[in-house]
């Protein structure tokens, strides 16, 4: 996969192109247990995912020793690690489906999506699309009840510097958030045990989603 | 003997200046940087035949962020010759860290991580692997801890040796149109010491102090150009930063879960609970964030800072007063002769000048200081944003309009901290209102004295209606957008009180080798106006001015010359009308006076601070515009009440 601006722009490993589809197989498999599904049978997991066979046995394969599922008779489980893996695997798709919104002003998006299906497979359109119904299911934060978990979905900062500012505060989508006090100007929220107090103006652009 | 320079770079709170304690010991000199008040630490260290100058700057998020602070640790970065850099990593918050790590890594500056509160975030279940994200990021990487001293040797013993390291650069590949348009822009910059790859990248955040490095108008404009057509070109840059920098941060990160760990039978049932401190910090932020007791809690400490700032002011005052009295006598002068009569305002001057710089200026940034080392500073930055909101001033604005309350030059410089020069310059036009020291003295020595203490506090009433006022219409005619409230709240810790010392200590110099010059120079030129009649000479001109205020004629030349030194408002009230101020002036009188004397631009010191922030055309401008405001509102507010 071509970079895309999800957190994966420095290639470590040249990846080769199997290995492309076994990652992708693999956090797959990881998403659709993460989002809630205690198990899976191996021919719904045939369904779902589009790919030989081959490829999603061999991943299984590989996620049993890696211990991050449990193979149970036809069902596969995820363990404690695996669920947190699966968790990563949910966020950093909220944050490409971010990208993808940022950039998408016309000619931009337009281009982009002629280059990127090349390179993207269709199950990660698939899960784009999946992340919009996400996003409209995301409410603003102001609307959030106090000390409550819930996940950054979306920002639309009004202006460019406030974002960047924000980003590099460590604001951002896909980050866990919760509300520690309600002021009468805004809120305070804690992510990942940092503090900011943020005005209205500001949390009403932030939208969540209950984890 | 070699010579090395080293950036200390941080987010705020990531212990930069407890690294630098740790790092130099007690030689720490702190020194204005040239032209701002954002402070730059210096400090130096001999290590092995060499010696090293660490510069600590302040507490920045991002290096394009374009703040003062930022600005000061760009120019820090890039215009001046540096050696290296330190970049100071909170290990509890990662790739917050990190993502300047990158900027500066962009830079092509050899850099060294140092991981600050590793244990801490141990203990809250982070673990991280310094050695995995060394390689990552091809830099050294140190775990330290500042107060134990883990890790100082072996990072002093790597920055000495930081020329030796091969030059490496970290390349964050971008999006394909954006590397596109690096490449573009790469081709077109002049020869200079920066990488190329780092002024495109600035250049495509949107940063204009870069232009300069770019050939010719041609490029500009087309840069310019395509900024407009893809402004999300900066979003996407900063996302892909971010995304590298979480990243990188996951893959060296480990959550430990906590809870799942079987507990040990309590053998120190204090040291067990990590979670108590943190619940501890929870509560105080109950209480100070409450809508009500927030509220509470930040009104009674500022009054109760400038409650005892205005007892030491009067107090050193009072001595400092007697003290040049009994100079005086001993001198044994004739108390009308021309020197005494250019020698007494001048030291009334130089007695009220030490009396701001000590209490005022001093403790006062002592108390700012601990107040924001401790973390208090912040929340009362969020109480009070609530009502400067209603002005269309940020929550940070609180910060200078406190300190109006002692005097308003040192006070005109601290609206840097606001991001937009139009915010500076609507909270510098309160300073009209917010009586400072010495006008604080008018009202309580001349209004107070004179007409009694419900007099004086009409006097404060009303300057607090006509500043709501002002303030107000500025928000109808001028459309200010203030800056979103988006502050990080620290955690509660204990102050480093050294280097608050030192700070304040440094603006405390400021202000005596600028402002208390000054004050003695406006007093003498009192005296020498005095002495050849030309105070007189304003009285029959400007008469129509008493009128309207209702005044006797004379009052006209305290009103004006009052603003050579304010301090001796009281001392030329009296010298004109003699001591018996209650026979020659009725009460309703004295309150206008008091009032006319009050709002406005309150002195020559002043409106040179104000030329020096904001240009001549616009000090001048809100030094009249504010003058006439005010003898206006006196001239209206004393026939409203003579009416019933």
């Amino acid at each position: 996969m071509r970079r895309t601006g999800s957190p994966r722009p420095i290639r470590l490993v040249n990846m080769l192109k199997e290995s492309d589809i076994l990652k992708m197989v693999k956090e797959d498999i990881l998403r659709i247990l993460g989002e809630g599904k205690e198990k899976i049978s191996f021919e719904s997991l045939n369904t779902e995912i589009k790919v030989f066979p081959s490829f999603i046995s061999k991943v299984i394969k590989d996620l049993e020793e890696e211990s991050l599922i449990r193979i149970e008779e036809n069902f596969i489980r995820l363990t404690q690690i695996g669920e947190d893996e699966a968790k990563d695997i949910l966020r950093k798709y909220l944050v490409l489906e971010n990208y993808f919104k940022k950039t998408s002003n016309e000619k931009v998006a337009h281009r982009k999506a002629h280059v990127l299906e090349h390179y993207i497979s269709e199950e990660v359109i698939k899960n784009i699309k999946k992340l919009y119904t996400l996003k409209e299911r995301g409410i603003s934060l102001t609307k959030f009840k106090l000390h409550e978990e819930s996940l950054i979905a979306d920002i639309t900062a009004p202006s460019n510097e406030l974002f960047e500012r924000m980003i590099s505060m460590g604001i951002f989508p896909g980050e866990e958030i919760s509300i520690t006090n309600k002021i009468s100007n805004g809120v305070v929220v804690k992510i990942k045990n940092k503090k900011f107090a943020l005005g209205k103006d500001i949390a009403k652009e932030i939208k969540v989603i209950k984890q | 003997m070699r010579k090395l320079k080293i950036l200390l770079i941080g987010q705020p709170n990531t212990g930069k200046s407890s690294l630098l304690n740790a790092l130099v010991g007690s030689r720490v000199v702190v020194s204005n940087y040239p032209g701002t008040t954002v402070e730059v630490t210096e400090a130096e260290k001999i290590f092995d035949n060499t010696k090293i100058k660490f510069v600590d700057t302040p507490g920045i998020y991002s290096i394009s962020d374009r703040s003062e602070e930022e600005k000061v640790t760009e120019k820090a970065l890039f215009e001046e010759k540096v050696d290296g850099a330190i970049v100071v990593a909170d290990a509890a918050s990662l790739e917050r860290s990190l993502y300047m790590a990158l900027q500066i890594l962009e830079a092509e500056m050899p850099t060294v991580i140092t991981l600050n509160f590793a244990e801490e975030a141990g203990k809250r279940g982070i673990k991280i692997d310094s050695k995995k994200l060394a390689k990552l990021l091809n830099i050294p990487v140190i775990p330290i801890n500042p107060l134990t001293k883990r890790g100082i040797n072996e990072l002093v013993y790597i920055i000495s040796k930081i020329k030796e390291r091969a030059k490496r650069s970290f390349k964050i590949e971008y999006d394909d149109h954006i590397e596109k348009a690096i490449n573009k822009i790469s081709s077109q910059i002049r020869e200079t010491s920066m990488p190329k790859r780092f002024i495109a990248l600035r250049v495509l955040e949107g940063d204009e102090d870069f232009y300069k490095y770019l050939k010719g108008e041609i490029i500009i404009r087309e840069v310019k150009e395509s900024l407009v057509e893809h402004p999300k070109v900066a979003e996407d840059v900063s996302i892909t930063r971010y995304g590298t920098a979480s990243f990188i941060a996951e893959k060296v990160t480990q959550i430990v879960l906590l809870e799942k760990r079987p507990q040990p039978i309590l053998p120190f049932p204090l040291k067990l609970g990590g979670n108590e401190p943190l619940r501890l910090q929870e509560k105080i932020d109950d209480v100070l964030l409450h809508k009500i007791w927030g509220l509470l809690i930040t009104g009674l400490f500022v009054l109760a800072i400038f409650g005892v700032l205005l007892y030491l002011g009067n107090l050193m005052q009072d001595v400092l007063l007697g003290l040049t009295g009994r100079i005086l006598s001993s001198l044994g002068t004739a108390e009308y002769s021309i020197a005494m009569m250019i020698l007494v305002p001048g030291l009334t001057g130089l007695t009220a000048g030490i009396s701001i710089a000590l209490p005022y200026v001093f403790l006062f940034y002592l108390s700012l200081g601990l107040l924001e080392d401790i973390g208090l500073l912040s929340r009362f930055i969020v109480n009070a944003e609530r009502f400067l909101k209603k002005l269309s001033l940020s929550g940070k604005s609180f910060i200078p309009l406190a300190l109006g309350l002692g005097c308003t030059a040192p006070a005109t410089r601290a609206t840097r901290v606001l991001s937009s020069k139009k915010e500076q310059f609507h909270t510098a036009s309160l300073f009209a209102f917010i009586p400072c020291s010495s006008r604080i003295a008018i009202i309580m020595g001349i209004v107070g004295f004179y007409g009694g203490i419900k007099l004086a506090i009409s006097v404060f009433v009303t300057l607090l209606a006509a500043g709501l006022i002002w303030a107000f219409c500025i928000k109808k005619i001028v459309h200010i957008k203030s800056e979103p409230l988006l502050l990080e709240l620290p955690l509660y810790r204990r102050p480093l009180i050294k280097n608050i010392f030192a700070k304040s200590w440094v603006r405390m110099k400021d202000f005596i080798y600028i402002v208390i010059p000054l004050l003695v120079l406006g007093g003498m030129s009192y005296g020498i106006l005095n002495i050849t009649g030309f105070t007189n000479r304003i009285v029959e001109p400007l008469s129509p001015i008493t009128t309207w205020l209702g005044l006797p004629a004379v009052t006209i030349i305290p009103l004006v010359f009052g603003f050579l030194q304010k301090d001796l408002t009281g001392a030329m009230l009296l010298s004109v009308l003699g001591s018996e101020i209650s026979l020659a002036m009725t009460p309703l009188q004295i309150y206008t006076f008091g009032i006319a004397s009050m709002i406005g631009i309150p002195c020559i010191i002043a409106l040179g601070m104000l030329i020096k922030e904001f240009g001549f055309g616009k000090a001048i401008v809100l030094t009249i515009t504010s003058i006439v405001y005010g003898l206006l509102f006196a001239g209206l507010v004393w026939r409203i009440i003579s009416i019933f």
